[in-house]
């Protein structure tokens, strides 16, 4: 299967700071594909030169398969990290500009504005200025530009931030919508619980360089149960300073720990109970959070 | 991806129009401008009009003048001559006394209002022209310049007869001479005076226009940075489309509202003589208009394309500030030659300022207007416009295309270098 997207050691430095540092991935079609990794860590910069915003230093992107065209252009939606539109502009005009520029006639931008507006309850605000929307609505807004153009690949940046839980949701479904009708998705977000859920695939990166990367059931399934989560009363000191635990996270009567490789969770039970008072011991799969830092810990 | 899309271009261009003209402060000042104009113009000239005061039925009391001298036919030569002048209007009265009681008579009627002033000609003014004129009006220039005029006029005359010359000789010798100045290649009868006022308002409605509305490039491209819409704009369309659409917009807007000033200037000078008079020559002037029209799109292109690269340089207007005023001295150079070219406009000097790209716009087509210099100066200063906005387009589009995705600290040169070789 042809990736939707393809980066071949890709490398971009701005004024001497490297923010992607020969970067590889590819993206397959129909996946929800998750960029992620911590603030600063070269997400937005792998994007901009993904969609063509900026050009690699050196490597090769490769869109649908070849080198970014204008076609290519009108097949992509994009959400930034920072959001914009013209605030002066009403929210049809806006909608409506956007739309023109992602290849849309007039008459089909404008069919478009109503049926996504009605969808997601801003109609009424149609004629409105955006300066006069809350920055929930604005979002909305953003998003439906982004998606105007029924692109085949749909690239988020931080799409969650700034959302209610309810609008977090709609958003979530329409997604999940939009990849059961064969798009592409891509998300970049430092917010790892939020999309862990979504991803079929994953890039950690970490200094503009990829640490892990592949489909996210096998790199869970590739940790084993080596992550513990205990609820416990007590003095938690013990918890550092056993020699089965690799990596801890203690809350103070909250922990979630990674075990050295070849530790049995059954014997740090049994020693945590004649320790401390154990509410709940919980032997389970990773959270992309703890993937992250267990792998950039042990690096 | 190389090549530029017209389509989005003109997307750009229309949103950037559109935006633009439907603003309160674009319908003010396209609308009050000329509202100014004619007042500005036209008061003067409803002022001055004789026609102006009979419509408002107001005619003003003749002013009251006195001529104090014991030789009556010099002050008769002085009286009827003054009284000869254009739009003359006054009571003059020959005091034929020059005692000293009667001089402080004339001060205490002159201090009562009963007359306006008084020329004492004292015994011995024909060989000493040195003439007292007494009154409150010290600042009405004409007044004293047809007074001066016409005693100029009697004592030449007096001198003439006191040689023996016959009273119709010394009349045909002092007539007036009338100097017209007629435009090469124009019809006689158009007044020149009026003519160069408007080709003046011409040159002046490029000067400001060039300067406000590319300062307007600058602002609008630090709005969508500003906005951060610039990022979600690249995915669809390229910088240089960006850049191209917004100069064309925003200079299209400029044409408009210079369009709508000459429909206002047309239709004025159709209807009403006071504005035919003021606009002069603008409408039997159509191939001076193209010529305006030619040099402020060249002059818009050159000036808003280093406007826009400036914009994207930095991240609000307060940090451009200081660039403005660099990007704008050529211009504001040639706004301080516009009347030294229009005195001596065949001058070395003013062919080279008139030529130089920066310059051209203002100072060539004010060349154009006044002079009608050689083809070759024309076609060398467009040739030299076409391929600065060349450079201009090719320089600052790439410091734009780089710019327009930076926020933080502001640039410094050698930083805009490195964007420069970067883009």
């Amino acid at each position: 299967m042809q990736p939707r997207v393809e980066l071949v050691a890709v490398r971009k430095s701005y004024q001497g700071f490297v923010a992607v540092d020969d970067l590889t991935c590819s993206i397959l079609p129909g996946q929800i594909f998750g960029l992620l990794g911590p603030n600063g860590a070269g997400k937005t910069s792998t994007i901009r030169m993904m969609i063509g915003i900026t050009a690699p230093d050196s490597g090769i992107v490769r869109i649908f398969g070849a080198p970014l065209s204008r076609i290519a252009m009108h097949r992509v939606g994009y959400l930034p990290e920072e959001r914009g539109l013209y605030r002066r502009m009403t929210v049809r005009d806006n909608l409506s500009f956007l739309g023109q520029l992602s290849g849309l006639s007039i008459s089909t931008s404008a069919e478009r504005i109503e049926g996504w507006t009605a969808r997601l309850a801003i109609d009424e605000w149609l004629e409105h200025r955006v300066e006069e929307l809350s920055k929930g609505m604005q979002q909305k807004i953003q998003f439906i530009a982004a998606l105007l153009h029924d692109p085949d690949l749909i690239v988020m940046d931080e799409p969650f931030a700034g959302l209610d839980p309810m609008n977090s949701m709609q958003l979530k479904d329409i997604l999940l919508e939009l990849k059961t009708a064969g798009k592409t998705i891509v998300f970049s977000t430092h917010r790892m619980d939020q999309v862990e859920k979504l991803c079929d695939s994953i890039c950690l990166v970490d200094r503009g360089k990829s640490v892990l990367q592949g489909n996210l059931k096998e790199i869970k399934a590739g940790y084993g149960s080596r992550f513990v989560q205990i609820d416990y009363d007590g003095d938690g000191r013990f918890l550092a300073e056993s020699a089965l635990i690799d990596s801890l996270n203690d809350y103070g009567n909250h922990a979630e720990l990674s075990l050295k490789p070849g530790a049995d969770s059954q014997e740090l039970l049994r020693s945590a109970m004649s320790a401390l008072n154990v509410r709940r011991f919980q032997v389970m799969e990773p959270s992309l959070e703890q993937i992250f830092i267990d792998h950039v810990t042990r690096k | 991806m190389r090549g530029l899309s017209l389509r989005n271009i003109w997307i750009v261009a229309k949103r950037e129009y559109l935006e633009r003209v439907r603003t309160r402060s674009f319908l003010a000042s396209t609308f009050a401008t000329p509202v100014l104009m004619s007042v500005l113009l036209l008061l003067p000239a409803l002022i001055a009009s004789s026609a102006a005061r009979d419509l408002a039925n107001q005619q003003p009391p003749p002013l009251r003048l006195v001529f104090a001298s014991d030789n009556p036919g010099l002050a008769e030569l002085a009286r009827s001559q003054l009284l000869r002048e254009d739009g003359a209007h006054y009571v003059v009265s020959i005091d034929p006394s020059l005692s000293n009681a009667e001089h402080d008579d004339l001060a205490s009627r002159l201090d009562a209002a009963k007359i306006d002033g008084y020329v004492w000609l004292e015994d011995g003014a024909l060989a000493n022209p040195k003439i007292v004129f007494t009154t409150h009006r010290a600042g009405d220039a004409i007044l004293h310049q047809r007074l001066s005029s016409a005693l100029t006029y009697a004592f030449s005359a007096e001198r003439l007869l006191q040689r023996g010359i016959s009273v119709n000789d010394t009349a045909s010798m002092l007539q007036r001479v009338d100097l017209r100045v007629v435009k090469a290649g124009h019809p006689p009868g158009v007044a020149e005076l009026r003519g160069t006022i408007a080709v003046l308002l011409l040159v002046f409605v490029m000067f400001f226009s060039l300067l406000s509305y590319g300062v307007m490039v600058m602002r609008s491209v630090l709005e969508e940075k500003a906005s951060r819409i610039t990022e979600v704009l690249l995915c669809s369309t390229t910088a240089g489309e960006l850049m191209s659409g917004k100069i064309i917009g925003t200079g299209s807007v400029a044409m408009t509202q210079i369009a709508v000033w000459f429909s206002i200037a047309a239709i004025g000078a159709a209807r009403s003589p006071y504005v035919r008079a003021a606009v002069g020559e603008l409408e039997a002037g159509v191939p001076l208009l193209i010529y305006f029209a030619i040099f402020y799109v060249l002059g818009f292109l050159l000036y808003s394309s280093i406007f826009a690269g400036v914009g994207a340089a930095f991240n609000s207007v307060d940090e451009a500030q200081q660039w403005n005023f660099v990007i704008l001295l050529p211009l504001v150079a040639a706004s301080g030659l516009i009347l030294p070219v229009a005195t001596s406009s065949d001058s070395m000097m003013a062919i080279a300022v008139s030529i130089f790209p920066f310059c051209a716009p203002v100072l060539m087509f004010e060349r154009i207007a006044v002079h009608n210099p050689p083809a070759w100066q024309v076609a060398l200063s467009i040739v030299a416009m076409l391929a600065t906005i060349a450079a201009s387009f090719y320089v600052c589009g790439r410091i734009y295309r780089v710019g327009i995705l930076m926020y933080g600290k502001r640039p410094s040169l050698r930083e805009l270098t490195r964007w420069y070789r970067h883009a």
